[in-house]
């Protein structure tokens, strides 16, 4: 096979599964197609985290490779937030102390892997140097915890009522990503010196932005679009006011059923 | 009470999110000697294939819609219109010669490029929200029960 369609195969349609996968697997109502969906989805991201061997030749498989070396810590953190939250005070199927104790073990260590990704040895390497797309993931990962906490700790705040405890919990974490913001902007990891770690910080930054005002965009447009087709929908049929004999019908129905009597008795 | 007013709230909910973000950004920028080399090149690049990528999942949601509709043709014609101006412009501003291409050697290949690290900004994005969602439910469920008192009446 041609190395373009290789890289076809394995890596584009295979992200294509991805996204059809997901939207199908999660979205429909039908209960064979949600099964299809998710055994597109599950096809889709072997074949892309199976890239380092498939397409080897190509600069795609770093993606493919940093998919795999995420596999883990995402598992962990997934896994770990579910045990946690269903052994809380759920009505139905509530899980035991012991699968809490577990959850909380697999968060941490969830969290430590990643920790080591970037201050340890474990940093994905691909091929023989640092995965490109981990210089992106990180910083985009961290920007997007320290944003998304703190936007959760003012919804609580906005519509929450004796949640002072969840809201210091959003807080702690927002100080803990900007801790390792700027931890990795001042001192060198093992494989990621500082000055690229911030310089990556910044290009994170403008990816984010750029995927946020693009995707508002998008939504605008989609909306404008539906507006203007359903202003040009005709307005439905009016019906015609009802006759005299319909109404004395109605009258005769309502006095029937509540129990009087009509102007005729 | 006054109750806030919406606008107020969402305002108020902007400042929350963008002002630490942009406090810690800046700090960073200063770290880095104020070099901001390829910032707007990257912003843009992600602002088109964004653009194009959130285009085409909109198109696809218009099936749903077209089903539920008798299957109108027209707003389906109108999104795939802009799919193609999100395309065509991205292709454009590549083609033009330094402006948008980073270290790829063609268009086809910047194009490409823009399309998985946008795919990387999302898995960094999810699991962001994996991670604060977690901590936080994680937290509403296993604090005090909270019972709503009604007034008799």
């Amino acid at each position: 096979m041609e190395e373009a369609t290789q890289a076809f195969v394995f890596f584009w349609l295979a992200g294509l599964f991805v996204v059809f996968g997901t939207m199908i697997g999660f979205f429909s109502k039908v209960h064979w197609q949600r099964r299809s969906g998710m055994v597109l989805l599950v096809l889709g991201l072997l074949s892309l985290m199976a890239t380092p061997w498939t397409l080897s030749f190509s600069p795609s498989s770093s993606f493919g490779h940093l998919l795999g070396s995420l596999v883990g810590p995402a598992v962990l953190l997934g896994v770990g937030f579910y045990l946690i939250t269903f052994s809380g005070n759920v009505p139905v199927g509530r899980l035991s102390k012991g699968d809490r104790t577990t959850g909380v073990v697999m968060v941490m260590f969830g969290v430590l892997w990643l920790e080591a990704m970037h201050w340890w040895i474990l940093t994905p390497m691909y091929p023989g140097e640092v995965n490109r797309y981990w210089l992106i993931f990180w910083p985009t990962m961290l920007l997007g915890v320290l944003a998304i906490s703190t936007g959760a700790f003012a919804v609580i705040g906005l519509v929450g009522d004796g949640r002072e405890r969840e809201q210091r919990l959003m807080l702690l974490v927002a100080c803990f990503s900007s801790l390792l913001l700027l931890l990795g902007a001042m001192l060198d990891g093992p494989n990621v010196a500082h000055e690229e770690f911030a310089s990556e910080v910044l290009l994170a930054a403008a990816d984010i932005f750029g995927a946020m005002v693009g995707a508002a965009f998008a939504i605008l447009l989609f909306a404008i679009v539906l507006a203007i087709y359903e202003a040009q929908q005709p307005a439905p049929k009016r019906l015609d006011p009802p006759t005299a004999t319909q109404l004395e019908q109605a009258s005769q129905i309502i006095a029937h059923n509540l129990g009087g009597v009509t102007e005729d008795e | 009470m006054n109750e806030p007013s919406p606008n107020r709230s969402l305002a108020r909910l902007c400042l929350m999110v963008l002002f630490p973000l942009l406090s810690i950004l800046a700090i960073v920028l200063w770290l880095s000697d104020g070099s901001t080399e390829g910032t707007f090149i990257r912003f843009t690049n992600s602002l088109l294939t964004s653009f194009t990528l959130f285009s085409f999942m909109l198109l696809l949601t218009l099936f749903v819609y077209g089903d539920a509709r008798k299957r109108p043709i027209a707003p389906l014609v109108g999104m795939l219109m802009s799919v193609l101006l999100g395309l065509g412009l991205t292709l454009f501003f590549l083609a033009q010669g330094e402006l948008l291409m980073e270290d790829n050697g063609s268009v086809r290949a910047q194009a490409l490029s823009n399309t998985i690290r946008f795919g990387t900004t999302v898995i960094g994005l999810s699991l962001a929200v994996v991670v604060v969602g977690g901590t936080l439910f994680a937290s509403l469920m296993n604090g005090p029960r909270q019972t709503i008192h009604f007034e008799e009446e």
